[in-house]
């Protein structure tokens, strides 16, 4: 009968990585605001398959093409763990928070060579971090167990938990506060429906923002406004999209609309769309600017994440293919042309860049 | 917990009871008995594999030779099954279900007793839950048993395996027979057993067995690839199974029999689940209540016999994870499945060469949880199977044609659609010469699994418009005996060569909206294999006799879903392409010794064949001894086996690692 735990376990996992398929970042304090610092290559993340301790890093190297599967096996001799679900370079270092493992492993961005595992354990039992944001020298780390620890990314240590709502999943900043997205995923059919805003200055809680419920993906412009995509409860309540004022802290608007990933560069927003699409949103207009980034045609079976490099403009889309197969990940050009294609892990949930 | 722990306990004091009342009135009667009297046995086992069964490639074993595989539950049993693949999650109390021939563990049939053991909610049975104390035979037939005269859901999956429990052999001479067995060994297991036999009076017999099993479950073992250079253990891996068996047994003369047979299971488990890297914490738990009650009739009137059978199962299931991260702090799911089952079978040796038989069954099966928005499906099976046997001079050809109606009906949605599925199956043999040792034999089977309740209903995965999975057979073999009179015994050699398609396959892939998945008719499998089976018999040194049996496997069964995937004709996953067992023994009086020999090659846990994907293959070697001897007129027998004596590092499944060497000893007394 250990069959049907498995199984239960099985969709359980299969429904939450699911949720992973977002990120935030590049919108509010890039660390090295040099437009001019130069690409050295780039890693992405694949998240692996539940309960198979195989999430991988591969990194690809712009000057002489050069593809290796797991930089991080390769590094440290021995695997990530078990479905990574985020990365973030900040400063030197790289940031990889891995949910079922419960860890958060720091790197050298350069070369991916371990600097410290910090375990995301209480008594024993796996908090299950999810993502990872960063402000002046703070890391932000949301966790399952409704926390958003606070890392100081010169001593590595965790200084402290924020408690929030539950299960949290992103994060973004904005005029120095903290949203986290607290989905309730782990409570179907009676999901969270708020925003904590929590005040950077002092590192506590001010604020729970109403939102469509199952909030999970979060992303910041330059404006002051915080986009939220809630899933709803694949029933009768449909994903929508809030947006919200961050000098207000109040929800401006709150509309229909679908996307399972968001990454904002200056005025545009890519959102992952079904149908192998990324949608593009205007956020100074705040509307729909097209349906469909990809222009050339170029066919993406399962759209998984997108990333966008600020200092190029290029997009790059993961392909989740089938789930349990190999990824891939296609660089397009600002225009939605592709560039190239490289070949991942399983599940490939983000791209982050290396500069020389 | 305290109300498990106060309700095992008021268990286990009963049990105390009971065998020291068995001891008692055991010695009593035996004192009474003449040691010179000889046992008249009477046989009232059921349709234990015979020659007969030679129709259908079938292998057998039996209770006496469970010793000398080293097994300690069913599955163990068949690891030396050729054309069987193991899926076993490691430890006392993991998952343990097992694929015939490549085509899934739901397409493999369990009849316990004459009647199927069903699971309607996953369609697989865990086979570490049955107890081998009360088995006498475990036969596992491709495509269907030999005999026609059965109820019709054996002839409704692509295998069957058909487990037969001991039936008294009793007489006035002998009226009491008890056995009181205890094991003990590695991961602390404390396993007493007592079957006690009773003759009522000259057409009754009872069986009544008990059975206590426990142990911690740990063991240590190597985790790979997390950089660790030292041994963790494995925890959360506790075992506490009561299981009481009570079974009446009538008879008059050899033309009626009538069983009635009433089982419960009560088992309480920690789930240690996979090994995930720097989190090897669990603390799931699963409870079982599983409880049966089946009814057999048997009668044989001039060339007619009927058969009829029912049967009512009830299986509770909790599932626990109190560390689940919602906000009730726990995950707590309780299943509850109930079935009805009943079936009726007449056959008519209608000619000489001419057997006919018609059978029908008719099931009604629910499925209860706590989940929210649960659908509580109930499903209406009807079967119907017509077989016919013709025996023609050297020729012999069996037919069967069932015929399943399956109908639902839920509290919440819609049902799924009704369905009504012909399903054919031909077998046949050809005897070359007079004698009967060489046998050719052919046979095509074209069968389905229907989906499951969790296919169908599960919360937001399940697809309620789910077509069956199908499954076709073609094989031909080849079964060659010889017996001996001078030093070789015997020697029987079997190889089957076949081709299997699984069409339609129900697999889980993603939705169209990303984060919830959902289950499709999806998937198509080729699969060709060869099964063969050596055994040989050799007596030599007066007393000594030795045993030798090989199987061999092999299975390619590639992907053909998508010519354009990445996957296209590769092995599916955990499917060795080779796999060998070896059994070999010395029985010499009152000593054997045993070995055991499995192999299987590499396999891969994805379905892309990729190295990074590659499970290392694995050589297991068992050893075991047994001694009997008489004491007092009773039969002691005792056994010491070393499982995995080189101390393998293995898995079956990845993250899920097998014990390394690991001791059990055990000593039965039979009075």
């Amino acid at each position: 009968m250990k069959s049907f735990k498995l199984k239960t376990l099985l969709y359980a996992f299969a429904f939450i990585s699911f949720f992973t398929a977002c990120r935030d970042d590049k919108t509010d304090p890039e660390p090295q605001p040099q437009p001019v610092a130069e690409r050295k290559g780039l890693y992405v993340l694949s998240e692996g398959l539940f309960n198979a301790n195989n999430s991988s890093l591969s990194y690809y190297n712009y000057e002489n093409k050069e593809l290796v599967d797991d930089q991080f096996k390769l590094q440290n001799d021995r695997g990530l763990g078990d479905t990574a679900n985020d990365i973030a370079v900040y400063g030197s270092k790289m940031y990889i928070v891995v949910n079922v493992s419960s860890t958060v492993e720091v790197a050298d961005a350069k070369t991916a060579k371990s600097i410290k595992q910090i375990d995301f354990k209480d008594n024993g039992v796996g908090r299950q971090p999810r993502y990872i944001v960063f402000d002046k020298n703070k890391a932000y780390i949301s966790s399952y167990d409704g926390t958003v620890a606070v890392m100081d990314t010169a001593s590595l240590q965790i200084e402290k938990y924020i408690k929030v709502g539950r299960n949290p999943e992103q994060m973004a900043i904005s005029n120095g506060k903290l949203y986290v997205a607290n989905s309730g995923g782990l409570d179907y059919p009676n999901y969270d429906n708020t925003v904590s805003v929590i005040d950077l200055a002092t590192e506590t809680e001010i604020k729970k923002i109403e939102v469509v419920m199952n909030p999970r993906i979060v992303a910041a412009d330059s404006y002051g406004d915080v986009y939220v995509i809630s899933t709803g409860n694949y029933g009768d309540v449909k994903s929508s999209m809030a947006i919200i004022n961050s000098s207000t802290n109040e929800v401006k608007n709150q509309a229909a609309f679908s996307g399972g990933s968001m990454a904002i560069n200056g005025d545009l927003a890519y959102i992952t769309a079904s149908g192998g699409k990324i949608k593009v949103y205007n956020v100074k207009t705040e509307t729909l600017e097209k349906e469909n980034f990809i222009a050339d045609g170029t066919k993406i079976s399962t759209v998984y994440g997108v990333t966008v490099d600020s200092i190029t403009g290029e997009v790059f889309v993961t392909d989740a293919k089938n789930y349990v197969t190999k990824g891939e990940v296609t660089c397009f050009d600002p225009t939605g042309t592709k560039k190239y294609s490289i070949q991942t892990g399983i599940n490939p949930n983000k791209v982050v860049f290396v500069n020389k | 917990m305290v109300n498990y722990f106060f309700d095992c306990s008021s268990r286990l004091r009963g049990w105390l009871f009971l065998v020291v009342g068995c001891i008692f009135s055991a010695q009593s009667v035996t004192a009474q008995l003449d040691s010179t009297q000889q046992l008249k046995a009477v046989t009232v086992t059921g349709n234990v594999a015979s020659d007969a069964s030679r129709i259908t490639p079938s292998q057998t074993v039996r209770g006496g030779d469970f010793k000398k595989l080293s097994a300690y539950n069913i599955a163990d049993a068949l690891r030396n099954f050729s054309g069987v693949n193991i899926k076993d999650y490691g430890g006392i109390g993991g998952l343990k279900t097992v694929s015939v021939r490549s085509l899934g563990a739901n397409h493999t049939g369990v009849q316990y007793d004459g009647v199927p053991v069903n699971d309607m909610q996953n369609g697989q049975i865990d086979l570490g839950k049955i107890s081998l104390d009360n088995v006498e035979s475990i036969t596992l037939f491709n495509g269907q048993p030999g005999e026609i005269c059965q109820p019709a859901q054996s002839f409704a999956s692509a295998s069957i395996l058909v487990i037969n429990s001991l039936a008294p052999r009793l007489d006035s001479l002998k009226p009491t027979k008890i056995k009181i067995g205890f094991t003990t060994g590695s991961f602390g297991l404390v396993h007493p057993t007592v079957q006690w036999q009773q003759r009522l009076n000259s057409r009754w017999a009872m069986r009544f067995t008990n059975h206590f099993q426990q142990a911690h479950g740990r063991y240590s073992y190597k985790v790979k690839g997390d950089g660790s250079d030292t041994l963790a253990t494995r925890t959360n891996a506790f075992v506490k199974t009561l299981q009481q068996d009570l079974a009446f047994f009538y008879q008059k003369n050899d033309s009626t029999r009538f069983t009635l047979r009433t089982n419960y299971h009560h088992s309480d488990r920690g789930l240690p689940g996979a090994v995930v890297f720097y989190n090897p914490y669990t603390n799931q738990h699963l409870w079982n209540r599983d409880f049966f009650s089946q009814a057999s009739c048997d009668h044989r009137w001039s060339r007619f016999r009927f058969l009829l059978h029912g049967k009512y199962t009830h299986n509770y299931t909790r599932y626990l994870d109190p560390d689940y991260l919602n906000s009730e702090g726990k995950l707590d799911q309780r299943y509850k499945q109930q079935q009805f089952y009943t079936t009726a079978s007449i056959a008519w040796q209608a000619r000489k060469w001419l057997e006919l038989a018609y059978s029908s069954d008719f099931s009604l099966s629910t499925l209860s949880t706590s989940m929210y928005g649960f659908a509580y499906p109930k499903r209406f099976t009807y079967l119907h199977a017509a077989s016919t046997r013709i025996q023609l001079n050297r020729v012999q050809i069996q037919c069967t044609l069932l015929n399943t109606h399956i109908h639902e009906t839920v509290k919440l949605g819609d049902a799924a659609s009704d369905r009504t599925i012909w399903s054919p199956t031909i077998l046949a043999t050809y005897q070359p010469f007079i004698s009967d040792d060489l046998l050719l034999r052919i046979f095509y089977k074209d069968i389905f699994r229907a989906p499951t309740f969790n296919d169908l209903y599960y919360a937001r995965s399940g697809n309620r418009s789910l077509q069956p999975e199908w499954a076709k057979q073609y094989n031909i073999g080849i079964t060659w005996r010889k017996d001996f009179l001078n030093a070789l015994d015997f020697i029987q050699f079997t190889t089957d060569v076949y081709y299997n398609v699984v069409k339609d396959k129900i697999i889980a892939v993603p939705n169209k909206d990303l984060f919830s998945w959902t289950m499709l008719n999806l998937g198509q499998v080729d699969i060709r294999g060869i099964d063969v089976t050596a055994k040989a018999q050799v007596r030599a040194f007066g007393k000594t006799k030795a045993i030798t049996t090989v199987n061999y496997t092999f299975q390619e069964a590639l992907d053909v879903t998508d010519r354009l995937s990445s996957v296209y004709l590769d092995q599916i996953p955990y499917t060795p392409k080779h796999s060998m067992a070896l059994n070999a023994g010395l029985d010499h009086q009152k000593w054997g010794i045993y070995l055991n020999q499995t192999y299987s090659s590499y396999r891969y846990y994805l379905s892309e064949n990729l190295p990074e994907h590659y499970v290392p293959g694995f050589f297991v070697t068992d050893l075991s001894g047994q001694y009997r001897f008489k004491l007092a007129r009773n039969t002691i027998s005792t056994s010491l086996e070393i499982n995995n004596l080189f101390g393998t590092d293995y898995a079956f499944i990845r993250s899920f690692p097998m014990p390394g060497r690991s001791y059990r000893f055990s000593i039965q007394i039979s009075i």
